[in-house]
């Protein structure tokens, strides 16, 4: 602290810090070491991104150097009113805790130029009253229901889905928000804040205050057609084209309980399929901060334990109709993914298309259930007369009839909530259900939020377990689950014309979902994902752990956009080859032969995918055995058919797109008054030509001034 | 090159060549020219091809101020309305600033 005080007539800005550089003692090392002493950096900070679409940017924008301003903790009306209005020193970057952030006062402080950035400090629990910085009505202008699709259903006109959705995350801010976690870095914050930056007695505070600076330039601007223009003005006529956005995208993952050939494509005769679908992906306000509990991976660990279950009765008992497991990437952002798998369908790119479709079960929100009480969603426009509908909800109610949970319809009137079905429809009237927890609003209080958690989700372990035993500790939530996981699977055996004697040998895991809750919830970086998954994979799992100090890391479920380094995202690779070890069987191959396993007999892969996994890890010893699984589970494009169309003003397709970025970076440091910095810059001038003056007199006197003196001296003595 | 050590005619050649070099879109040659020869046209004694000379540089130096005007124009124009016009003016610009309109 006294290091930075007695560096505090720097500032922060690096052209002043310029005018300083004649104290580096060395260049380089030096002057590095005078950025140290200036300089907190805080590094555990996530921010917020531009996000575009067709018509809309959102998201914040910083300067390119970032926005500096003096620190000041919201913790009071009081504090809002000091960084409005009454604080002497703006502009202010406001330092808050959660609860504060909500919409009335980030609007205020959207609405004012005296804010130049606001850090959020994320608390382990969310507020008990709910949060949810999404729209009320997610995803409204993309599903089925609009003008020409039932009316009266339309924006959501009948059940509002997230009435806590305050739709933050879709504000466009014009300065900078970060966010940090509760703990070291923070309190170093509101130190530096209580130190320097509260007056005594009441008067105003006095320089140097703690100041903050927060970078997260974007590059992309007004709209997706935008931005994609000057992707392609870029890519065509620069020397180094400096592109500025990216289309979300990534992969949904595939599977079948029967092989489909996959060299095949298009519609295939006399194959009739059932899906099973779910999504993939969440999101919070920050980047690549959405732990998606109850709104993504409670659904997909359900289909994922019925996938597992189903597999004990079909090696023996195939149903007469094909099951195609889907889990779709994207959904968030106007169902990127199954758009684009409905669009492949249509277009002939699919392994089967939309007439091969017999009926869909799509498992939403079902992580929260009160009593075990499930509700069964279908579309009252399309339901009108279809048979295969009403046989698929009795057998749905008659399945919940042998387990401990009951499955109802909700009102008739009441459309479909958000789901990837919706996008089915759109194309087909293909009869279907969406089994949730809810029967009208969500039950997520914390919808594509930071709190959509583990914590939220009841995954909790008693204290004092190791990390391998809480892997294996089944939790109440697991147990549940896995009997909604039962639900599922016995409903699509059945669906798909499986026989009643077998259902009761149908049973999912509790053990199993207990482990996927664990690694999808709380740390992915653990034994049992990493015996399934492929060494290459192991690596990044490792790797992935950003701040291994701060204790367990789940993935997040953000969608993203691919990268070189990163083409598939974590989340994306593990439901595979977690689908690909419950739905493969092994094969005696050696991992090359695993790799190109074309040229051996009874192996084929337009039929099934070839995976080498690591394998368990004996006790002592650093590395497993490692085998080879054959399943037919295949990752699938999930980028919206608007970009490969080059619609990118499209109002059937999603359009999202995500700014890129040069730096993110946050730090604190001492600011003087601004009398103090010209001061010293004036100084520092005056000093420069008064020393230019000398140096030019003494030049020209030289023969007289040093020749002379030598010979007094000389002289002297 | 010295002027002071070029022949008269050699000089009225060389801001005859910018002179009309000028006219190739390149006002710089008009900008040069008008400096370099402003001594010899208006300054230096009169002599035989200073008349000339004088007439180049007062053409080149109208030249100069008309490319100018017609530059500063044009910038000020597109540069207030570049963001209105969108997509004209990407396909216009060379290069395209970031994270503004």
């Amino acid at each position: 602290k006294l290091q930075l005080l007695s560096l505090n007539i720097m500032d922060g800005q690096p052209s002043l810090l310029l005018t300083c550089l004649h104290i580096c003692p060395l260049p380089g090392v030096g002057c590095s070491s005078v950025q140290q002493k200036i300089y907190v950096q805080l590094n555990k900070t996530f921010p917020c991104v531009r996000l575009l679409n067709a018509t809309h940017q959102i998201g914040c924008q910083s300067s390119v150097s970032g926005d500096t301003g003096v620190l000041h903790v919201l913790e009071t009306e009081t504090d809002l009113d000091w960084v409005l209005s009454s604080g002497p020193n703006p502009p202010y970057v406001v330092l808050m805790v959660a609860e504060h952030f909500n919409r009335s006062t980030m609007m205020k402080l959207k609405g004012s130029a005296r804010v130049a950035g606001v850090a959020v400090v994320i608390s382990k629990a969310g507020p008990a009253q709910g949060f949810s910085p999404h729209h009320s009505c997610p995803n409204q202008n993309s599903g089925v229901y609009s003008d020409s699709y039932g009316p009266e259903l339309a924006g959501c006109n009948v059940t509002v889905w997230n009435p806590l959705g305050n739709s933050l995350s879709y504000e466009d801010f014009r300065f900078p928000i970060f966010s940090l976690h509760e703990g070291e870095e923070a309190d170093v914050i509101r130190k530096c804040f209580l130190d320097h930056n509260r007056g005594v007695n009441g008067s105003d505070p006095a320089y140097p205050l703690c100041a903050m600076q927060l970078a997260s330039h974007m590059y992309a601007v007004k709209d997706t057609a935008t931005c994609m223009r000057r992707n392609d003005i870029q890519s065509r006529f620069s020397i180094s084209p400096e592109f500025v956005c990216d289309a979300l995208a990534d992969y949904n993952v595939w599977s079948s309980l029967k092989p489909l050939n996959n060299s095949g494509k298009g519609h295939l005769d006399g194959e009739s399929v059932v899906i099973a679908a779910t999504r993939l992906d969440s999101r919070s306000f920050f980047w690549n901060e959405a732990p998606g509990g109850e709104s993504a991976v409670g659904g997909f660990v359900t289909l994922l334990a019925a996938a597992q279950a189903l597999r004990a009765v079909v090696e023996d008992h195939p149903p007469s109709q094909n099951i195609l497991f889907t889990f779709f990437q994207g959904e968030t952002f106007d169902y990127i993914g199954s758009s684009r798998m409905v669009y492949d369908m249509e277009n002939g790119k699919f392994v089967i298309d939309l007439d091969n479709i017999h009926s869909l079960v799509e498992i939403g929100q079902v992580a929260l259930h009160r009593n075990g009480q499930l509700w069964l969603h279908s579309d009252p426009v399309s339901r009108r007369n279809s048979s295969v509908r009403s046989e698929l909800i009795s057998n749905m109610k008659s399945t919940a009839l042998n387990l401990s949970l009951s499955v109802a319809e909700p009102d008739v009137s009441q459309p479909l909530p958000p789901s990837s079905f919706q996008r089915f429809l759109r194309a087909r009237p293909i009869p279907g259900v969406v089994l949730t927890d809810h029967m009208s609003a969500f039950s997520n209080r914390y919808y594509e939020s930071l709190y959509d958690d583990a914590e939220y989700l009841n995954v909790s372990y008693p204290s004092g377990l190791s990390p391998e035993e809480q892997l294996e500790y089944v939790t109440d939530t697991a147990k549940t689950l896995a009997e909604v996981a039962t639900l599922v699977a016995r409903s699509l055996y059945k669906q798909a014309g499986g026989l009643d004697d077998h259902l009761s040998s149908i049973n999912a895991d509790p053990k199993i979902v207990t482990q996927m809750l664990y690694g999808f919830l709380v740390q992915s970086n653990n034994s049992w994902f990493r015996s399934l998954v492929s060494p290459d994979i192991v690596k990044n799992l490792v790797s992935a752990i950003l701040f291994p100090a701060s204790g367990p890391q789940p993935p997040q479920y953000y969608v993203g956009v691919p990268t070189s380094g990163d083409p598939v995202k974590m989340p994306t690779w593990l439901v595979q080859y977690v689908l690909a070890n419950f739905t493969g069987t092994l094969r005696n191959l050696t991992q090359t032969q695993c790799k190109n396993p074309e040229d051996l007999e009874g192996e084929s892969k337009d039929l099934y995918s070839y995976f080498w996994v690591q394998g368990p890890v004996p006790p002592n010893s650093t590395q497993g055995e490692g085998y080879c699984v054959r399943a037919p589970v295949r990752l699938v494009k999930a980028h919206s058919p608007a970009f490969e169309l080059h619609q990118y003003s499209s109002r059937d397709y999603s359009t999202w797109t995500e700014s890129r970025w040069k730096q993110i970076q946050a730090r604190i440091f001492l600011v003087a008054s601004r009398d103090l910095e010209m001061l010293t810059l004036g100084v520092g001038v005056a000093v420069l030509l008064v020393s230019l003056v000398v140096t030019y007199f003494i030049n020209s006197k030289a023969d007289l001034l040093f020749s002379s003196s030598r010979e007094t001296t000389s002289t002297a003595y | 090159m010295n002027l002071e050590r070029v022949p008269n005619e050699e000089k009225l050649n060389l801001c005859r060549k910018y002179y009309l070099g000028g006219f190739a879109f390149l006002p710089f040659l008009w900008l040069v020219n008008v400096v370099w020869f402003f001594r010899e046209a208006f300054v230096k004694p009169p002599y035989t091809e200073q008349q000339h000379i004088k007439t180049y540089v007062k053409r080149s130096a109208l030249g100069l101020l008309l490319w100018v005007a017609a530059l500063t124009t044009w910038i000020t124009i597109f540069q207030h309305f570049r963001a209105q016009w969108g997509e004209v003016a990407d396909y216009l610009s060379f290069t395209i600033p970031l994270g503004i309109p």
